[in-house]
């Protein structure tokens, strides 16, 4: 579904070169939940907005469902991230003038979506989320982990098959952390794929992969066959210093 | 998804009132500002008979000798001699033509009734009625006969049989010309024109006249003109038989052409007689001269919109101009503090041209809120225009058009400054503002 081939991403000031992500190789396949690691500053972020294609990138290859996006223009590219992709981000991003009805209808609008069909989705959105009865909210109305219920339900109404979401509980306690984390999960049974990053080593456990990634580029890559494993499993060929047995 | 625009951009307007309403006051001012004097343009270089300018001219004669000099662009007078004037009223060709010139009088009913008032009349043809579009209430023009035996017949205007008969048909009926009565045959309907342009020697934008009378009378009455009379060489002229006969220009012609061709046999038959008068020893001219002039060349060739009415308008433009500097900055600091906003957007799926179109129909909103309140302004600047002076009364007002207008400069002014604002927004890099929010 998502393929990224030696992507490169470089931020060029006048004095300094600094590289966000290098070879930066990664293959997502459809209905995977991909937890994504790594210490602050350490390209996670420029990764997930480069798979959003809010950003460009400097060199490399990145296929989504096998369209090149660096051969799109700028409204090929908002038309592909409406129509396949999902945000959920930390600081929820709600437009704080809009009710929640309204908000969660933002990208249905850009879509063109007819008004029924956008009051049903947004209705049965709504309701999945739990908010059903707080359309007309106003986001400053609802707690924290509401709000981000509700732009979890922004990111579900347009349908996506990729769902990135960047650390969508960095701002919760976590109690609401678990609740939205069983929200995701739920919502990738139900057939989306979703790329999650977090700090939170317990809810990447909960994610069958993880990747990790350190000075731009992918330094672990685990995959997690079973559920019952309950701490990070490093890869011994790249980390030769771990000890397999303490795991 | 205009509509949509639009509730966001009514939004918008009232998230930040104050800006919003700062910014419509700007544009509000320098709409009102231009449109006034815009307006007072428009007026003035309005076309005053659209459906048949192209087919009345004005006619002009170089009935002088060589060598003679006059002061307008093409050396030829602007008006023609009484004899001229005559002649060609009363030569049967196959076209509309008139003659005609301003007297006045002072008119009374020969009682304590009606207070004695002075008003001017014109003194013509009975074809200045349907070639100017006079349309009569009651009545008509004069007959032919009437015409012949120079009879004291009056035409009048319906505000003058408002005043004297109370708004009753009233032909038929007598008034007093100074001291001569006369017979009412017609009653004409107000003639609402911003430009008197069949007489631009007397006042391009006084009013039209009230009273009309046959053009036999001038010499019957020894009627005294009330316009201006030129001359080209010197002429001892002691009675008024020989004021008639000089070579004073004070007649006013018209004639109506419908085609190239009636121009053409027009222009032919001119010549000829100019060439005629010339060998009648009139004026010693090798080449006769003329010209003919249909309405909107005859405005332009008098300068009825002077270089003073270009130069207000373009000031006024040029201050519209420095109310939208203020527009623009304006619109770039309330736009650019919703940069996370359109990150948001931009991230859900929103392009940079939908971006765009978004906040262009917010200033264009703006645009329209300051039009509407700029023609409010522009009343009241053209009331304060209208108050200076009489002259002006029919000239400051804003027709349909410029109504229209108004919202429209103010829109696309908005657009305009807008513009910048819009595009910088529409380029905002949404990953940036969605990690900050």
């Amino acid at each position: 579904m998502l393929s990224m081939k030696n992507i490169s991403k470089v931020y060029q000031t006048e004095k300094v070169r600094t590289h966000a992500l290098r070879d930066f190789d990664l293959q997502v396949n459809e209905g995977e939940f991909i937890a994504v690691t790594g210490p602050s500053g350490s390209g996670k972020t420029t990764f997930l907005n480069i798979a959003g294609m809010l950003e460009g990138y400097s060199s490399g290859e990145y296929l989504l469902d096998d369209v090149n996006v660096g051969q799109l223009s700028d409204n090929q590219r908002a038309d592909l991230r409406n129509q396949k992709i999902g945000f959920i981000f930390q600081g929820f991003n709600l437009i704080p003038d809009l009710n929640l009805y309204e908000n969660v209808e933002v990208p249905l609008r850009y879509r063109g979506i007819k008004s029924a069909e956008r009051k049903r989705r947004i209705e049965e959105c709504l309701e999945k989320v739990g908010l059903g009865s707080r359309a007309k909210h106003l986001p400053q109305q609802l707690s924290g982990g509401q709000q981000q219920r509700v732009a979890i339900a922004r990111a579900l109404a347009g349908q996506p098959r990729f769902l990135l979401a960047d650390e969508p509980t960095g701002n919760l306690d976590s109690l609401m952390a678990r609740q939205v984390m069983e929200l995701l999960e739920e919502i990738n049974r139900d057939g989306a794929t979703i790329v999650m990053v977090t700090h939170d080593p317990e809810l990447a456990r909960r994610a069958p992969r993880n990747i990790q990634v350190v000075d731009g580029q992918l330094a672990d890559f685990t995959l997690y066959q079973s559920r019952e494993k309950d701490i990070l499993t490093p890869n011994p060929q790249l980390n030769p210093s771990s000890n397999p047995a303490e795991a | 998804m205009f509509v949509h625009y639009l509730d966001l951009a009514w939004r918008s307007f009232k998230r930040t009132p104050l800006v919003s309403v700062l910014m419509v006051i700007a544009i509000a001012i320098g709409i009102g500002i231009t449109m006034t004097s815009l307006s007072v343009y428009h007026m003035m270089a309005m076309d005053p008979i659209p459906h048949k300018s192209d087919k009345l001219h004005a006619v002009q004669l170089k009935a002088m000798d060589d060598g003679e000099e006059w002061w307008t662009e093409d050396n030829i007078p602007t008006q023609i001699t009484y004899k001229d004037a005559m002649f060609l009223n009363d030569v049967d060709l196959p076209f509309r033509k008139t003659a005609s010139t301003r007297t006045g009088f002072t008119v009374h009913m020969n009682s304590s009734d009606v207070k004695p008032f002075l008003e001017s009349a014109r003194v013509t043809s009975s074809e200045f009625f349907p070639m100017f579009d006079l349309p009569f209430l009651y009545g008509g023009a004069w007959t032919e006969q009437q015409y012949q035996s120079a009879s004291p017949v009056v035409v009048i205007s319906q505000s003058i049989n408002e005043k004297l008969f109370g708004g009753e048909n009233s032909v038929g009926k007598q008034v007093y010309l100074d001291d001569q009565v006369f017979q009412i045959v017609g009653v004409i309907k107000e003639w609402d024109i911003h430009t008197k342009y069949y007489d631009l020697n007397n006042g391009a934008f006084n009013s039209t006249e009230n009273l009309f009378i046959p053009l036999s009378l001038i010499e019957a009455n020894e009627l005294a003109t009330w316009g201006n009379t030129n001359g080209w060489k010197f002429e001892e002229i002691n009675t008024f038989q020989e004021r008639l006969n000089s070579e004073l220009l004070w007649m006013q012609f018209w004639v109506e052409l419908n085609n190239a061709q009636d121009k053409q046999a027009f222009g032919d038959y001119l010549n000829n007689y100019l060439s005629e008068q010339a060998t009648l020893g009139r004026f010693e001219r090798e080449s006769p001269k003329f010209a003919l002039r249909d309405v909107n060349e005859w405005m332009a060739y008098n300068n009825v919109v002077s270089e003073d009415n270009r130069l207000l308008v373009g000031l006024s433009f040029l201050f519209l101009t420095v109310c939208l500097v203020n527009i623009l900055a304006l619109l770039l600091a309330k736009f650019l503090r919703r940069a996370p906003e359109i990150g948001v957007r931009r991230a859900l799926g929103a392009s940079k041209s939908q971006v765009f179109a978004q906040h262009l129909v917010e200033v264009s909103m703006l645009g329209f809120f300051g039009g509407i309140v700029g023609i409010g302004i522009a009343q009241l600047g053209l009331w304060g225009v209208r108050s200076t002076y009489s002259y002006f009364s029919a000239l400051a007002t804003m027709d349909i058009s410029m109504l229209l207008a108004a919202p429209s400069i103010a829109i696309v002014s908005c657009l305009i400054a807008g513009a910048i604002p819009a595009w910088l927004v529409c380029k905002t890099q949404p990953a940036i503002y969605l990690k900050t929010q």
